[in-house]
């Protein structure tokens, strides 16, 4: 007989299982997926897995994926920590596209060492901005965030499609929806000849470090933290608990901006439609998967990245069609869900009496 | 007829914790039964299984010699068990008489004759077409046991009535339980406060960890007795020694008033006292009659008028809680698991809280954490909290011992004064002997106390002045030796 018993105390090692138990999960779901339609399990999931990183180019793509994931999953962290949940990264992420974006066409065809930090600091403002306005709200007027993030995605895409339509489109662009190109001054520099990897996974790197610094080493971190379990004791310890929810939305925001200017100064270097897919929603998995950790969030970006790849060769090698990647997305944040429960419960085998 | 309800070996395990251990109790009606036990004694457990709403994992129970299946509270109901519990469970926005029929599928006519008969019965005024919300909550219990009685009920279940009463509504109760066991209602009574078994009931069961450990007949008990079985030792009785009356004022509130825009704050107006040195200033009152509102306004969360607190010759009246903090002010807040800690959060973190600059918690914006790890085993062994590992989180405290965390966390400052509010709510009588031995202490050092409790017991045994708070206002303050508990009652209900 199997009994369920509550564990006196979270276990720290289970802590750190989970999500690798979740992805091995989501594995075998995916295996059964596969063999389900009709292809052979293993092979479809080294198609998945393995082929997209097996050589330089792979490596080097999947690196370009798991950046701006990377980025906005630390940013969202500062967030969730507080209890604040933020749920429009891709929101903040595309308006600081396009304020970065607007930046660097101002300096079209113009060169200097200092328009690119111009840019980037455009794309961090830009992102902080549209933050704001959820956090604004919510603090003084008492609105869910988890709404007005959410529905501030689709106004950012549209007054996005509006500019890349409209007044921002290139002039010399038969009418296709997207901008002039960005002088080579306003693009972040690629790393390596013939590959897509670009100088923003700095960004992501250095933002691992200053978070993880901010939120565990500062005063200013640890009134964060007090101010998401509780405003009352924020209030009551004397912290200016508002600020402090408004500062964890800015810094998300800043963070979303930034993969969203290494999005349109990487490889791409111009505005247009599709400047993401959906990596503001995804990196909400990531931030969860590495347990809003800082160096969880590093993993757990590279595992989701693949899922973006794999699901382009298995489309390619296969046919199944591309939103296969979601699924495994979906699968992993419902598996590690579900493992969670082993937190706080665990199994206890007991022989038979009779 | 005479009702005869049994509880056969019953037992319920939770993860961690055995509630009920093999619990077997026989209850006649004709007479009014007290079941007596501290916070997690298992009474509520008990109580909840008899209603229905949990199941035992082992156990029979037996009403006059029928098997009973208690799946659901309706089975409860059906089977002419009526509960009141302690949190009342009505629609506030809601008419008396929609609270009443809500669960009922007689017609309404004749449900309101019968609810009227009732109240012509007991004596019980309440206009049935008023919302809940404006009643009082005395009121609001009778309501709750209207809607028990309907059913007529054979056996009637009281979880904790008067922890929202005030004295003279507290002896109606009385009054009406005694004339429902008169009329063969078998009553169940279930408290921690000795002196209300002592008062109303006949026989008493007392539990302690989930365990029977006696029944015996109220006349040969006293208050003592019933203590040590419900503690399980001697307690020593404390007696707070005549404070010397110092004239060397610490803290003066002079016309203070707060107007809130949330409806369901109350204003406070124009609150006028001082507090001495060495002095304990217990400020009585039902809940919800502006004490929070109080506590909030002397602690800084609401900032008011600077000239309005004077504190130790300062005027600090638009200080924030950290700045007061500077000034030798300390605060212990009534929600101990909202406000004055984060159960989420490790015990050290916790001590955090209060950072004073003079404890280097955090230096040039860095979080010290050397500095609050020494500082946090300190508070645990000067304050007989029951762990030795800062690390864990509070959440894994029991409430006596987090509220000991936090008045040692307070007190470690050594300020002039702690305003504590409802500081012993909840807590085992091991640990509101220790709160109150410290309170005690406190006062023997010279340093003054604001204490705001709607426990009246515990604010004659600690005070050496009185005021009571009604609606927002504050009454003459009185010397705590020429104030009895019916004076303060009579003050708590409004009256002069």
């Amino acid at each position: 007989m199997i009994k369920i018993v509550k564990r006196d105390q979270p276990s720290r090692a289970i802590f750190f299982f989970t999500p690798v138990l979740a992805i091995f999960l989501t594995l075998v779901a995916g295996g059964l997926i596969f063999f389900i339609l009709g292809f052979k399990p293993f092979e479809a999931l080294k198609f998945f897995f393995i082929v997209p990183i097996a050589d330089k180019y792979g490596f080097s793509e999947l690196l370009l994926k798991a950046t701006p994931l990377c980025l906005i999953a630390i940013g969202l962290s500062f967030c969730f920590k507080s209890n604040n949940w933020n749920i429009g990264a891709e929101g903040q992420l595309t308006f600081g596209a396009i304020v970065s974006g607007g930046v660097a066409l101002l300096f079209y065809e113009q060169e200097g060492f200092y328009i690119l930090p111009i840019v980037i600091l455009a794309g961090a403002i830009g992102g902080m901005l549209y933050a704001s306005i959820p956090a604004i709200l919510k603090t003084y007027f008492n609105t869910n965030e988890i709404l007005v993030s959410l529905m501030l995605v689709y106004v950012s895409k549209l007054i996005l499609d509006y500019l890349v339509v409209g007044p921002w489109s290139n002039p010399e662009g038969f009418n296709f929806p997207e901008t002039r190109q960005f002088s080579d001054s306003a693009k972040l520099p690629l790393l390596f000849e013939g590959l897509r990897i670009h100088a923003g996974i700095f960004l992501a790197l250095a933002a691992v470090v200053i978070s993880w610094f901010v939120f565990y080493k500062t005063y200013l971190g640890f009134q964060m933290k007090v101010s998401g379990f509780s405003l009352k004791t924020a209030k009551y310890a004397g912290y200016k608990g508002k600020k402090m929810i408004i500062l964890v939305f800015l810094i998300s925001g800043a963070c979303a901006g930034l993969a969203g200017v290494g999005e349109i100064t990487g490889p791409i270097g111009q505005l247009h439609r599709e400047i993401s897919p959906d990596y503001g929603f995804t990196a909400i998995i990531v931030a969860f998967l590495g347990r809003l950790h800082p160096v969880g969030i590093i993993f757990a970006s590279l595992v989701v990245a693949i899922t973006y790849l794999g699901a382009e060769t298995a489309q390619i090698f296969m046919q199944i069609p591309k939103y296969t990647g979601q699924v495994f997305q979906g699968m992993i944040l419902f598996f590690l869900l579900a493992s969670d429960y082993l937190l706080f419960f665990k199994f206890k085998f007991i022989g038979s009496k009779k | 007829m005479i009702t005869n309800l049994k509880i056969s070996n019953v037992t319920k395990i939770y993860p961690g914790c055995v509630a009920n251990d093999n619990v077997s109790l026989e209850f006649n009606s004709g007479k009014i039964y007290a079941l007596l036990g501290e916070n997690g004694a298992g009474k509520s457990t008990l109580v909840k299984i008899l209603s229905g709403v949990i199941i035992p994992d082992e156990g029979e129970i037996y009403l006059n010699k029928n098997n009973l299946k208690l799946n659901s509270p309706s089975d409860a109901k059906k089977n002419d068990i009526g509960m009141v519990f302690q949190h009342f469970n009505l629609f506030e926005t809601l008419s008396v008489f929609e609270n009443l029929i809500i669960d009922s599928d007689e017609q309404r006519e004749s449900l309101r004759e019968k609810i009227d008969s009732i109240m012509k019965k007991y004596n019980f005024s309440i206009d049935l077409d008023i919302p809940v919300l404006n009643l009082s909550a005395g009121q609001k219990q009778k309501v709750e046991i209207i809607r028990c009685l309907i059913r007529s009920p054979k056996v009637l279940i009281m979880d904790e009535p008067t922890s929202v009463l005030t004295e003279q509504e507290t002896s109606e109760l009385f009054l009406s339980l005694k004339k429902f066991s008169e009329e063969g209602i078998l009553i169940i009574y279930i408290t921690h406060k000795l002196k209300e078994v002592m008062q109303l009931c006949d026989e008493v069961a007392v539990m302690r960890r989930g365990k029977l450990v006696s029944v015996s007949e109220i006349k040969n008990e006293n208050i003592e007795s019933l203590a040590n079985k419900m503690v399980g030792q001697n307690l020593k009785t404390i007696k707070k020694k005549k404070a010397k009356t110092s004239s060397d004022q610490l803290i003066k509130i002079t016309n203070l008033s707060f107007t809130s825009e949330d409806p369901f704050e109350t204003n406070l107006m124009d609150i006028n006292f001082s507090v001495n040195r060495g002095e304990c200033l217990g400020i009585a009152g039902i809940s919800g009659n502006g004490q929070s509102e109080l506590f909030q306004v002397l602690s800084g969360e609401i900032i008011s008028e600077k000239n309005s607190i004077e504190f130790n010759k300062n005027y600090i009246g638009d200080l924030n809680p950290q700045e007061r903090r500077e000034y030798l002010m300390a605060f212990s807040p009534e929600d101990r698991l909202e406000q004055a800690a984060i159960p989420q959060m490790k015990i050290f973190e916790n001590v955090a809280l209060n950072n004073f600059k003079s404890s280097n918690f955090f230096n040039k914006g860095l979080i010290n954490e050397n500095k609050i790890k020494e500082h946090s085993k300190k508070i645990i062994s000067d304050f007989n909290v029951n762990t030795d590992n800062i690390d864990l989180k509070s959440q894994f405290l029991s409430g006596g011992n987090l509220q000991k965390l936090i008045i040692g966390r307070e007190l470690i400052t050594s300020p002039d004064l702690l305003i504590c509010f409802n500081p012993t709510w909840g807590l085992d009588v091991g640990a509101i002997n220790y709160i109150h031995e410290t309170l005690i202490k406190i006062n023997e050092q010279n340093k003054s106390i604001i204490l705001i409790s709607t426990d009246t017991d515990e604010l004659l045994k600690l005070s050496d002045k009185i005021s009571v708070i009604h609606k927002g206002k504050l009454s003459k303050i009185m010397n705590a030796d020429e104030v009895t508990s019916e004076k303060l009652g009579i003050l708590m209900g409004g009256a002069n």
